[in-house]
Order: C-alpha cells, then sequence, then structure tokens
C-alpha cells in the first residue's frame, strides 16, 4: 500500500487530471504506427500482385523495408512527436499561469521538487504508454501479414530509443519555455523561438555572407543547424532510416541518441533551475524573469531587423541605404511590440529605450561588420604553416562521381574526400594573388574553389577568381594539376574507388563515333591512361581539346570518363591496335552536309541599347500575344547556311571540334561561339557514327571560320 | 502561533506588504483587515507559503514556511477565489485534499456536506458562489490543519451559512485546537467571529489587537455635567480620544476601564451618566483616528 504523500500517490492524483493528454497521445500515435503499417504493406501488397516482384523473396524483403519504414524511423511519427511534446510539456505545468491554481498548488504541503518530478515523469509515461500502444499495434499487424522480422525488431528497438530522445528534447524545450513565462501565448512564441532560433539566425546570416563576402562559397563546407530539433534531429533521422540494416542504423543512431541525450539533459537541467527559481507571482506575467525581458528583447529584434534589411535589400536592387533604414524602422516597431508583449499594455510601447537602442546598434553592428567585413572574412588566406592539406576545384573539369557503394555523391564532396595536397604554396600563391584582385581586370576570370584543412583540425573553404590568362597563375595552375594527389581527387579512376570488376561495358567517342572496347582490355587502356596521364597539367588543358572520350559504364547503371588528348600516345595506341581508335578529324567523304548558324553575336552587341534590352526582356517574358507586339522591336540576325561541296566540307572539317568535347579550360577565343555547325552524315557512309542521331555538333576552333562561311552567313538587312 | 515578523513584499514596483509584524495566537480568530489593496491577500499568500517574502520571516509554530512541506502541514489556505479541477465534484476534491493532508477526515467531510445540502456528486462548476465557499471552508475543516487561512471567504455566506460554519470553527477549535485565520474588507463581516484584529493599510498593519482588550479598554459615556468644573474634574484624568457636545449632551470616548471610569464618575454630582456599549466598528474608529487615520474612509467606505 502506498503512503497518502508517497511519489506514486501524488503521480496517480496527477494523471487523473490529465485523461484528455492520454487520449492523445495513445489515439495519436496508435493512429500513425497502425495506418502507416496498413499503408506501406497495403502498397507493397498491390505491386506484388501487379508482378512488380521477380521473387517472392524479393516481396519478402520489400515488406519488411515497408514494416521499417512505418514502424521504425518513421518521419511520419516525427510532427506527432513534437506535438505532443509541445501538449504534455505545456499541460503539465499550465498551472502555473493561473493564480488561483498556483495559490493551491503551492499551498498545500508538497515540495516544489516533488511536484515537479510527479508532474514531468507522468508526462513521460504518457508518451511512452502512446508510444508502445501505438508501436504494438503497429507490429501485430505487421506481424499478421508476416512482415516482421529481427531486422524490423531491432530497426523498432532504436527508433524507440530515437524518438524518445527527440520526444525529450521538444518536451524539455517547452518546458524551458513555460517556466520563462507566464501566459500560454508567450510560451508559445518563446517555444517557437527555441525551435527555429538557430535556423534563423543561420539562415540571417549565410543570407548576409552571400551577399556582402565575394569569397563566400557553400562548396565543401555547407554548415547545418547544430541544435535544432525541427532540422539537425530530423536531418539525422532521416540518415538513421536511410541505413541498410539495423547494424548501421545503431552505428549511427548511437552517437546522435549520445548528443541529444545531453543536449536534452542541459535543457531539464535550466528548466529545472527556472521552475525551482519561478516564483508563485509570475502567473499571467509575459516573462517571467524581469531580468530576461531586455536579453529576449535584444536577442528578437536584432534577427528581426536584420531579416525585413535583407528583404529590403533583395528586392531594392542591393540598395544599401534602403536596407539600413528598412532594419531600423522595423527594429523600432519590433521593439515597440516587445515592450507591448512583455507588459500587456499598449501604452508601453516605448519602455526601455536603452534596450531598444541597443537592439538597434546590435543591427547596426551586424551590417557593418558583413559590410566593411570587419571580421576579415574576405582577407582570410591562412599561413602554409597552418595548413595541413588542400582540396581545391579547378574550374574546367566536370564529372559524375559514385562512391565505393555505387551512390552518387556530388564532385566536392568527392573531391573532400580524395584531394589532398600538400604541397600548399601554389594555393595559396594564387589566393595572394588573386584573392583580393578586382575580377573586371582580369583576362580570363574563372573560379577556384578551396579547402583549407588546418592542422588545428579546423576546415575553411573560399572561393576567388583566378586570371588563367595570367603567367604565374599559369605555372601555379600546372603545379597543381600536374600533381598526383590532384588528379586523385579529381578522376575517379586514378583513386581506384570502383573496381573495374565491376565493369559492364567500355566505350570509345570522338564527337560522332561510339564504339565498344573489348572489357577484357579494360585494364590495359587504363594503365596506358595512367601513363599518359603523367603529362596531364594546365598547360595541356589549357591548349589543347581533348580528341576522344573513353566512357566506362558500371553496375547499377553508374558511369565515368577517361578524356583522351592527341598526346596520349600509349592511350591512342592501344586504342589503334583494339581498332577502336578514330581521329577527331572527319573526311568529307563521309559527310553530307554542314549546317552553319551565324549568330552575329557582334551585331547584337553592337545594338545592345537600353531599348532592344527592354525589348529583349519583354519578348521573353510576356506570351505570345504580346511577343507579337515585341517582335517589332526584336532584331534576329541569325543567319543558316547549308554548305553540300565536297570541298567547301572539306575546308570547314579542316577547322571545327566536337561541341561536347572542347576544353572547359581553353580561352574564350579558342572557340567560335558565335557559330554554331550540324554536321549530316552520309546514310551510305561505312563510318560508325552513332546512328541515333541526325546530325553531330561542333564548334569552329578560334580564328579559324573560312572565309566563305563568313560571308555566305552574312547578315544583310531586310 | 504563527509569527510574522517585518514581512516586506514587492510586486515589481509596488510595495504591496510594508514591515508587517503580527502574532497569532493559537486556538483565536484572528480577523485581518484592510481594504482592498492593503495587502491582506498578500500577507496570507506569504503566510499559506505561496508566496516569497522579499524580507522579513513567517514561521508557523517556529518553522519556516515557504517551501517547507512540514509547515505546510499544519495549514490549509483558502484563497479569495478558490480553485477547484475542471470539470470535480466534491468527491473528487476530497480525494485530492485526503491525498496531500495526511489527516483529511472524509467521514466528517461528507457528514458536513449533507448537513450543509452541498451534493457530493454535483459538478463544482454548477455551484453557486457561496456553496463554492462553503465547500472550500469544509474541505479546509476536514483537513483537520492546525490553521485555516480564509481569504474573503466569509463574503457572500448567507447569515445561516455563516453561523453554521461559525459553530464548526468554534466546535473545532475547542475540540482540537484550530486558529482560524479571516481576512476580510468588511468589519462587520468580523466583528461576531474574531477574537484578535489586525488592521492592514496600505501594506503596513495600523494596529493589532485582542478585541475583548480593545472593548476593555475603551469606553463611551453620554452624560450631562452639572458644571464645567465638574467636566474638567472627571474629563482631567481620563485619556479622552473623542468628545462631542450637543448642547448639555456630551458624548465622549475614553481609553479606560469600565471600573475606573465609574469611578472617576462618582467623584462629582452628575445630572445625568450612561456608559454605553461599543461595537468594534466604533472601537476601530476611535483607535484608528488616534493614530491619525479617518477609518470611516478607510473600511466602511
Amino acid at each position: 500500500m502506498t503512503s497518502k504523500n508517497s511519489f506514486w500517490a501524488s503521480s496517480r492524483e496527477n494523471h487523473k487530471r490529465r485523461i484528455w493528454v492520454w487520449v492523445v497521445a495513445v489515439m495519436s500515435q496508435m493512429l500513425v504506427y497502425s495506418s502507416m503499417t496498413m499503408i506501406y504493406l497495403s502498397r507493397i501488397k498491390n505491386q506484388y500482385e501487379m508482378g512488380a516482384f521477380r521473387t517472392v523473396e524479393a516481396f519478402r524483403q520489400a515488406m519488411y523495408q515497408a514494416a521499417r519504414d512505418a514502424l521504425a524511423f518513421s518521419d511520419n511519427l516525427w510532427p506527432v512527436i513534437v506535438f505532443l511534446g509541445a501538449v504534455i510539456g505545456m499541460q503539465g505545468f499550465s498551472y502555473l499561469y493561473d493564480r488561483r491554481k498556483v495559490d493551491m498548488y503551492h499551498s498545500v504541503p508538497v515540495s516544489k521538487q516533488k511536484r515537479f518530478w510527479v508532474i514531468y515523469v507522468n508526462g513521460i509515461i504518457i508518451y511512452l504508454t502512446g508510444n508502445l500502444v501505438g508501436l504494438t499495434t503497429g507490429t501485430v499487424i505487421a506481424a499478421a501479414q508476416r512482415a516482421v522480422n529481427v531486422d524490423v525488431l531491432a530497426n523498432q528497438g532504436l527508433a524507440f530509443v530515437w524518438n524518445f530522445l527527440f520526444f525529450l528534447f521538444i518536451y524539455h524545450a517547452m518546458m524551458l519555455a513555460l517556466m520563462l513565462t507566464g501566459s500560454r501565448f508567450v510560451t508559445l512564441c518563446v517555444f517557437g523561438a527555441l525551435m527555429l532560433y538557430e535556423i534563423v539566425a543561420y539562415w540571417i546570416l549565410e543570407s548576409m555572407k552571400w551577399s556582402f563576402f565575394k569569397t563566400a562559397t557553400s562548396y565543401y563546407l555547407y554548415g547545418n543547424p547544430k541544435v535544432s530539433p525541427l532540422f539537425d534531429c530530423m536531418n539525422e533521422g532521416l540518415d538513421i532510416k536511410n541505413a541498410s540494416d539495423a547494424a548501421e542504423a545503431a552505428r549511427l543512431c548511437l552517437p546522435i541518441c549520445g548528443k541529444w541525450f545531453v543536449i536534452a539533459a542541459v535543457v531539464l537541467a535550466v528548466a529545472y533551475f527556472c521552475y525551482v527559481k519561478r516564483q508563485s507571482e509570475a502567473a499571467g506575467k509575459a516573462i517571467v524573469y524581469r531580468v530576461v525581458e531586455p536579453i529576449i528583447k535584444i536577442a528578437v529584434v536584432i534577427p528581426a531587423g536584420l531579416i525585413v534589411g535583407m528583404i529590403v535589400y533583395e528586392t531594392s536592387f542591393n540598395n544599401e541605404m534602403l536596407m539600413v533604414i528598412g532594419m531600423l524602422v522595423s527594429g523600432v516597431i519590433f521593439c515597440a511590440v516587445m515592450e507591448v508583449l512583455f507588459a500587456f499594455d499598449i501604452k508601453s510601447l516605448f519602455h526601455h529605450l536603452w534596450s531598444g537602442g541597443i537592439a538597434l546598434a546590435g543591427i547596426l553592428a551586424v551590417f557593418c561588420i558583413y559590410k566593411w567585413d570587419l571580421i576579415g572574412y574576405d582577407r582570410y588566406i591562412p599561413d602554409g604553416n597552418e595548413v595541413d592539406s588542400i582540396a581545391i576545384s579547378v574550374s574546367g573539369y566536370y564529372d559524375s562521381y559514385w562512391n565505393e557503394n555505387f551512390e552518387y555523391i556530388s564532385q566536392a564532396d568527392f573531391e573532400k574526400e580524395h584531394m589532398f595536397l600538400t604541397d600548399t604554396e601554389p594555393v595559396l600563391t594564387l589566393a595572394r594573388q588573386f584573392q583580393a584582385a578586382d575580377r573586371e581586370k582580369m583576362a580570363d576570370a574563372r573560379s577556384v574553389q578551396v579547402l583549407y584543412r588546418l592542422k588545428s583540425g579546423r576546415e575553411v573553404n573560399r572561393c576567388f577568381m583566378v586570371d588563367y590568362e595570367d603567367d604565374n597563375a599559369q605555372d601555379q595552375l600546372n603545379r597543381i594539376l600536374s600533381s598526383e594527389a590532384y588528379k586523385k581527387g579529381v578522376f575517379q579512376d586514378m583513386a581506384d574507388v570502383i573496381s573495374l570488376d565491376k565493369l559492364v561495358s567500355m566505350t570509345y567517342s570522338n564527337g560522332a563515333v561510339k564504339v565498344t572496347i573489348p572489357k577484357e582490355a579494360a585494364k590495359k587502356i587504363k594503365e596506358a591512361w595512367m601513363k599518359d596521364m603523367e603529362q596531364y597539367d594546365f598547360t595541356l588543358v589549357r591548349e589543347n581539346h581533348p580528341c576522344g572520350q573513353i566512357n566506362l559504364q558500371y553496375i547499377n547503371y553508374i558511369s565515368n570518363r577517361m578524356l583522351v588528348y592527341e598526346g596520349f600516345e600509349n592511350t591512342i595506341a592501344c586504342l589503334q591496335e583494339l581498332e577502336v581508335y578514330y581521329p577527331v578529324k572527319l573526311n568529307a567523304e563521309d559527310i553530307d552536309c554542314i549546317t552553319v548558324t551565324n549568330y552575329h553575336n557582334e551585331l547584337l552587341e553592337q545594338n545592345d541599347d537600353p531599348e532592344d534590352a527592354i525589348a529583349r526582356e519583354t519578348y521573353s517574358a510576356v506570351g505570345a500575344l504580346e511577343a507579337e507586339f515585341a517582335e517589332a522591336v526584336y532584331v534576329d540576325y541569325t543567319v543558316r547556311e547549308t554548305f553540300y561541296e565536297e570541298e567547301q566540307i572539306s575546308e570547314i572539317l579542316e577547322n571545327i571540334h566536337p561541341m561536347w568535347m572542347v576544353s572547359e579550360y581553353a580561352a574564350p577565343e579558342a572557340t567560335e561561339s558565335g557559330y554554331g555547325i550540324e554536321v549530316v552524315f552520309r546514310k551510305d557512309t561505312a563510318y560508325p557514327y552513332e546512328r541515333d542521331s541526325y546530325y553531330f555538333n561542333y564548334y569552329f576552333l578560334g580564328g579559324q571560320v573560312p572565309d566563305f562561311v563568313v560571308e555566305a552567313t552574312a547578315y544583310e538587312e531586310p | 502561533m504563527i509569527e510574522i515578523h517585518n514581512l516586506t513584499k514587492n510586486f515589481d514596483k509596488i510595495k504591496a506588504v510594508d514591515e508587517v509584524s503580527v502574532t497569532i495566537k493559537e486556538k483565536t480568530v484572528f480577523g485581518l483587515i484592510g481594504t482592498n489593496g492593503a495587502g491582506k491577500s498578500t500577507v496570507l499568500r506569504m503566510v499559506a507559503g505561496v508566496l516569497k517574502p522579499d524580507e522579513g520571516t513567517v514561521a508557523v509554530d517556529n518553522m519556516p514556511v515557504y517551501d517547507n512541506v512540514e509547515a505546510k502541514k499544519k495549514l490549509f489556505f483558502i484563497a479569495d477565489e478558490p480553485y477547484f479541477f475542471a470539470n470535480a465534484n466534491a468527491q473528487t476534491m476530497e480525494h485530492y485534499y485526503s491525498s496531500v493532508y495526511e489527516n483529511f477526515d472524509k467521514v466528517e467531510f461528507y457528514k458536513y456536506l449533507e448537513k450543509f445540502n452541498l451534493d457530493k456528486r454535483r459538478r463544482i462548476g454548477t455551484f453557486s458562489k457561496g456553496m463554492k465557499k462553503q465547500l472550500a471552508l469544509l474541505l479546509g475543516i476536514c483537513a483537520h490543519t492546525k490553521y485555516i487561512l480564509c481569504d474573503e471567504t466569509f463574503d457572500g455566506l448567507d447569515p445561516v451559512m455563516r453561523q453554521g460554519i461559525k459553530s464548526i470553527f468554534a466546535k473545532e477549535m475547542e475540540e482540537r485546537g484550530l486558529t482560524p485565520v479571516i481576512a476580510s474588507h468588511n468589519l462587520r463581516e468580523l466583528e461576531d467571529i474574531c477574537d484578535h484584529v489586525g488592521l492592514l493599510h496600505k501594506g503596513g498593519v495600523l494596529l493589532s489587537k485582542d478585541l475583548e482588550d480593545m472593548k476593555c479598554n475603551i469606553q463611551k459615556i453620554q452624560c450631562v455635567f452639572s458644571s464645567t468644573e465638574d467636566e474638567l474634574k472627571v474629563l482631567n484624568g481620563l485619556t479622552v480620544l473623542k468628545k462631542e457636545q450637543r448642547g448639555s449632551l456630551c458624548t465622549v470616548t475614553v481609553r479606560s476601564t469600565r471600573e475606573e471610569v465609574e469611578a472617576r464618575f462618582a467623584t462629582v454630582d452628575m445630572i445625568f451618566y450612561e456608559v454605553l456599549p461599543l461595537s468594534l466598528e466604533e472601537i476601530f474608529i476611535s483607535e484608528t483616528e488616534v493614530v491619525g487615520y479617518d477609518i470611516k474612509k478607510l473600511i466602511l467606505g
């Protein structure tokens, strides 16, 4: 028998007044678990009936996966957990809002501490009961359809712990919000701030960074909020959800659970401290502790003012003066609103002007930091001794990348994982020369992305423009691109990420042909290509276009390429030996005709007066009817001419290169981008061009447009 | 005994209670009088351990009361608007209070409910204001605490119920030494209940005295003196609090015992004199006028 004043007697009494919360907790979780289980499993069954699974085993595995999705790390449940954490937290301690309730509860012989723990533990019992009832119901439904195995149960166990910690964080955050406030509305505002403040602050600072710092980049490093449950916790949950099995889920889940346990415990400790310190007369007040009012005011007004400022900045085409006015005016308004909220009195609009002044000064300080780069963000170049290694992305080479598990990853992630330049000096030299340079004064400005891995363990990323025409830049880029570390970080075949055992097919293309290379020759070709790649450097890719490309098709439909240059003697010899090598230059006898389109960019640029610009904008922006009207001012300078004579074709072929094999590193004038070329092969030719295509796109090489082409495509006034 | 010493409480910039010192003796009915905003409720809430004093101390049987379960076991606080759980009936409230007060007498509670015609299963939300106050009082009495703190609890009770509660108080005081502390803004409400009265004004105590002492020490005499010399002879030897003259009829209020007054008046040849009974109201008027306050404005409106 429990004594009258025991913890459990108090707990029982407390539960009597939380019946509706019990009902909500049990019903909501039961509904989500059972309905999701039924929906997911019936979906798989329907697919099975439609013949989507080749074997019964595949169907069974899909059923297990569906049960896992519904009953383990189910993102459908997370909104319910957020709702329950907030409701249970608020309902349990809501007596603190009401003076009458406070008078009763605080006058009876029950200690403050005991009351807290009774309500707190009861809240957890309510959630856990609902969760277990829902989970059991869902599991019974899944088991009845033979969709439960050890892996599903193990995942459920992990998800149960993870969901519980997620609930605890929300629950504790709501308790903390409640302990700091004296009315429901303000509690909800503070709870919302606790949930979203970091995301909002992060978003504002990132926006300002992008707007004001020219070396800002998200390449290599993309920061995320760290303690925001609505973002970070759910993201981590999704990662765990995508784990292949329970063991991997456990590996991912346990450290995250540890982190969230610590965070939840810290929030609980703060909430408990506030509860103990909270006085009964706080009931009905907006903010319990007067001392934190100015802190809250400043903390809210600064980001709110900055948000308005950024919106004004974006909508006023980067007008900084309007931004400052917008920030200050909205700052004053937000200060007044906060004061009214604190006092629940419209007359207190302009109380505590000093804290308002600090908030406005804070807004201006943040603006100044970004506007004049007071933190030296754009000036940051680490000292050579500080840097452990560097990854660099030099604008000019793009590919698709995969990891060992045949999963797509971004180029940045691949480079970050595989590129470790320990010869840091060339990169640092480029940074010192170009980071602060004016891109308008560069002959051929290209962006480079840099990741500095510092010896301290910190990682810093920056981007800046480099002039590819600059001699020193070319020297440094040569050192970078010719290094083994760079090549391993850019070319998957050099990094040996995916074994040739997984190769499905291999082809060679010169821009027009696509011939199959025997798989058996893959190793030999790769070795030859690797040897040729020793000569790879910036000068090579700047001054030469690839003459061909070897495509490697692996399992799971993943592929990558090996570019071949004229100087790659070993590779070309190997391809010739296999009789799959075709020079990039085409023969006139194989060609039926060549159509050249001259866009006359020079005329477009000459006539680029404001009125025409407006007209063109109108032309592209308005619909068909309006376009008809706009056509009156829009002049189409395009001239197309098709050449059939073999002599002319032959001369054109001497001066063109396949469009998609033009080197991205090459100078802009290396090709004539004002012309488009469509090469059509004879139908009866033996040349193995890709029969799927009717024509092939080429570019004229820089300054090599034949005179007869220029004349034939000259623009004449209508 | 409840000892309140130099109790001070501020709400933001408002001083609600200012250095109040009062001693509430056991087995007496203590009345706390004051206008709205005088600080009665604040004092009671501090005595009940609801509010933490900014300064000063409250000791219940020598135990500090704030956040002290042992001290709170000796108290039952009935707020001016007592709170009952949503959708609760008398039975529900009994269940709760019997779970927190070890000596709660359920049998007695249901007996009293019957006596006061309160249905134990009827939702309290449907009770009248007076019925709610009765229920709160019965819960407080049956909690069997040593002290029951009633904030404006008697206001609005009909005379029959008032009498009923009064008699229960008397019984409980006699049987187990109950000490009720009753706060009210209406002096007349307390007149027939209290043994000791404390008068609060603007957060401070104007006076705190036993009613009997006050009654015994203040006398009101209507008289007609034979001559001015007689008048001077009698009144010079007494502490005159107030004197009114209408023609030859003189009404004087003096601080003295009845015996002293009668002995004094016997020294001269009076045409007429009579010692009149004083109401609590009149005692207060006299006492507070002495300290410079117009009690009529403060309490009687």
